[in-house]
């Protein structure tokens, strides 16, 4: 099996170094993205098409973080794309938005169980802050609990004190609770009554480094009860999960209600733009929040977005993505046991998480996933990995035989695998 | 700051004695021991043995014994401003103001390098073991001692991390255990977390601010692997070093 190289994309990294931030920055980047070790990895890419994605030196992926989530139906879908290219010929960026505001709008009520209305913005960040803001408008309360560990995008309260950056008044109205540990977010909401704006979690536990973990049976329909009886806002960050789990969002997949919801990644295959729904108590505290950006009305993302979400209704894409997510995962995790290695897979399989168990410090991992990217099967190291639905039975099959080999020549190296 | 300039600045005499000829020269077939007594901070003992130099933690019967009133008057000591107050061995001050002067200012010549010095390899080499080793044991401080250090490391995963040079020394390990950290140096033999520089040079580099680590990562000069959430918090703390050692 041949192995790639990545002599351009050295060379453009070596230029970007001297004009850009660590090259390469944020999560896309080699250090935020864990490429190790660096020199398995690709660092641009030049074409996509479907599943597949070509680098600067052509080599050819099959790849499985569909840019971090937002390919959803496959790259440069020509349903969706075409809707944007047709927009592109009349308005974009206007003083007054395009009507196709609209025309989203409603299609996301429609299609989103728990919204009566929606507003837009660009990434996950903007809907999470948005959702922040409004559950404080909404309840005159300053603080927030927030789960241990999970991620809601980059601004100062969503991260921690001692982070770069962070000060500790940006994160004082936090409160944090461990996931699924509905006794001690009880605890919190009595030793806080009437201080607690809302609680924002991800559907389901999904940080990077750590087995994902499903919510406990009842844990969700706990919540929304207590959030309800004591006028906390609900708020449910689905920028990863939304559309890849249901249509009709992730609080209906796992049966309650949330009062807002943010979306972005699988809403536009990669078109720029998220989302934030909401119940129609919430509609007056979100239109009083003075939160826009010059381009959060742009029409040309918001046609891709009505393809997009039009197309995943239309042939049931979370359906789709976790049919093709259970037979890669079942075939890895098969293939890795019969090399003796014990390959870990947890969540939902759209976006599954997955690590080699049989060493406490990731390295055989490491190794592993390492061994798959040189021979075109692109997997992140530590953060979930994602499906879109545009994978075929015959990339299935490629990425099994070169996990297959991959996880031979790491058993080569440590013999005491499996032993 | 008081335990930094003890326990990651001057413990660095030890390292010197070894690799310094001169330095080894200033202490050749002296005897001598130094106990610092900080109230309100820590306690070490500084001993000189016939060329070599130790440095350890604690309270030990000594020829001379210092007495800080604060943690600030320790540190003042250090940069020249402040005497301390000897409490035992006033006959023997003459190794404070003459040897231990010499011993000191030799070290502060290899901890501030320059772009002329560091083209001298043999310069470059000792710089480089003294700021790893700087920088090994100013973790362990900072995470156990600074209000923020003692948050950043108390989300290090247990287990040991190891910091090293490719091929071998200078290395460092730096073992976290409940969010208390403890530096010893040499080569982990197995540790759960690696930090790699790919050579000297490009330790020296990124140490004293030359190169960016996040750009050495993407270059391949400065290997990462294993466990990275305890990378990932050490690095914050290893941030929080200029804030005490310029």
């Amino acid at each position: 099996m041949d192995v790639n190289t990545y002599t351009k994309s050295r060379e453009l990294f070596e230029r970007a170094l001297k004009v850009v931030p660590a090259g390469v920055y944020g999560h896309q980047g080699p250090a935020e993205a864990c490429f190790i070790p660096a020199d398995a990895y690709p660092y641009f890419s030049t074409h996509a098409k479907g599943s597949h994605v070509w680098d600067v030196d052509g080599n050819e992926f099959i790849d499985f973080m569909c840019a971090y989530g937002p390919i959803s139906l496959g790259y440069c879908d020509d349903e969706v794309d075409g809707a944007a290219i047709e927009q592109i010929k009349k308005l974009n960026c206007a003083t007054t938005p395009s009507g196709i505001m609209v025309d989203l709008a409603e299609l996301m009520v429609e299609t989103v169980d728990m919204a009566d209305w929606s507003f837009f913005a660009k990434n996950g960040n903007d809907a999470t802050n948005y959702a922040v803001m409004v559950a404080k408008a909404a309840t005159g309360r300053d603080k927030i609990i927030l789960i241990n560990g999970n991620y809601h995008g980059v601004s100062p309260w969503t991260q921690l004190y001692g982070y770069p950056g962070i000060s500790q008044a940006d994160v004082s109205n936090n409160i944090y609770v461990d996931w699924n540990n509905f006794e001690q977010l009880e605890k919190v909401v009595s030793e806080h009554r009437g201080e607690i704006a809302g609680f924002i979690s991800t559907p389901y536990y999904h940080p990077v480094f750590q087995d994902n973990v499903l919510p406990a049976e009842g844990y969700w329909q706990k919540v929304r009860k207590l959030c309800t009886d004591n006028g906390i806002v609900l708020i449910v960050d689905d920028v990863r999960c939304g559309f890849r789990l249901d249509m009709k969002g992730s609080d209906h997949y796992f049966g309650f209600k949330a009062d807002l919801s943010c979306f972005c990644k699988a809403i536009a295959n990669g078109w720029n733009i998220s989302a934030i729904c909401g119940v129609d108590s919430l509609k007056d505290a979100a239109a009083s929040v003075m939160f826009t950006g010059s381009y959060w009305l742009a029409a040309v993302p918001m046609a891709a977005a009505i393809a997009c979400v039009s197309k995943m209704q239309r042939i049931n894409a979370p359906v789709v993505m976790q049919g093709i997510g259970k037979k890669l995962t079942d075939g890895l995790v098969k293939a890795g046991a019969q090399h003796g290695f014990d390959l870990r897979v947890s969540g939902v399989p759209s976006m599954w998480y997955m690590r080699i168990a049989n060493d406490d410090s990731l390295i055989l991992h490491q190794e592993w996933v390492a061994e798959c990217v040189r021979r075109g099967i692109f997997f992140a190291n530590h953060h979930n990995q994602f499906v879109n639905c545009a994978i075929s039975d015959e990339d299935i099959n490629k990425a099994l035989e070169v996990a297959d080999e991959a996880f031979r020549i790491v058993k080569a190296a440590h013999p005491e695998i499996g032993r | 700051m008081a335990n930094i300039n003890l326990f990651a600045i001057l413990r660095n005499l030890e390292d010197l004695c070894e690799m310094d000829a001169e330095t080894r020269s200033i202490v050749k077939g002296k005897k001598m021991s130094i106990q610092f007594t900080v109230k309100g901070g820590p306690s070490a003992v500084f001993t000189v043995d016939d060329g070599k130099c130790a440095l350890r933690r604690g309270n030990e019967s000594c020829d001379i014994k210092l007495y800080f009133t604060s943690p600030e008057h320790l540190n003042a000591m250090f940069d020249g401003s402040k005497n301390p107050i000897p409490l035992k061995g006033l006959t023997k001050l003459d190794f404070l103001k003459g040897d231990f002067i010499h011993l000191t200012k030799r070290l502060e010549y290899f901890l501030k390098p320059t772009d002329e010095l560091l083209a001298d390899p043999a310069y470059l080499k000792i710089n480089t073991y003294l700021t790893v080793y700087t920088a090994g044991f100013a973790l362990e401080q900072i995470g156990n001692y600074d209000s923020k250090g003692i948050l950043n490391a108390s989300r290090i995963p247990d287990g040991v991390i190891s910091l090293s040079i490719s091929g071998g020394l200078p290395a460092v390990m730096l073992e976290a255990k409940k969010g208390v950290l403890t530096t010893s140096k040499g080569v982990a033999a197995s540790a759960r977390a690696y930090m790699t520089f790919s050579s000297l040079e490009v330790a020296n580099a990124i140490l004293n601010g030359k190169m960016a680590s996040y750009s050495a990562v993407g270059s391949g000069d400065f290997v990462v692997k294993g466990f990275l959430p305890m990378l990932d918090n050490m690095n914050k703390l290893l941030a929080q070093i200029p804030e005490y050692v310029s």
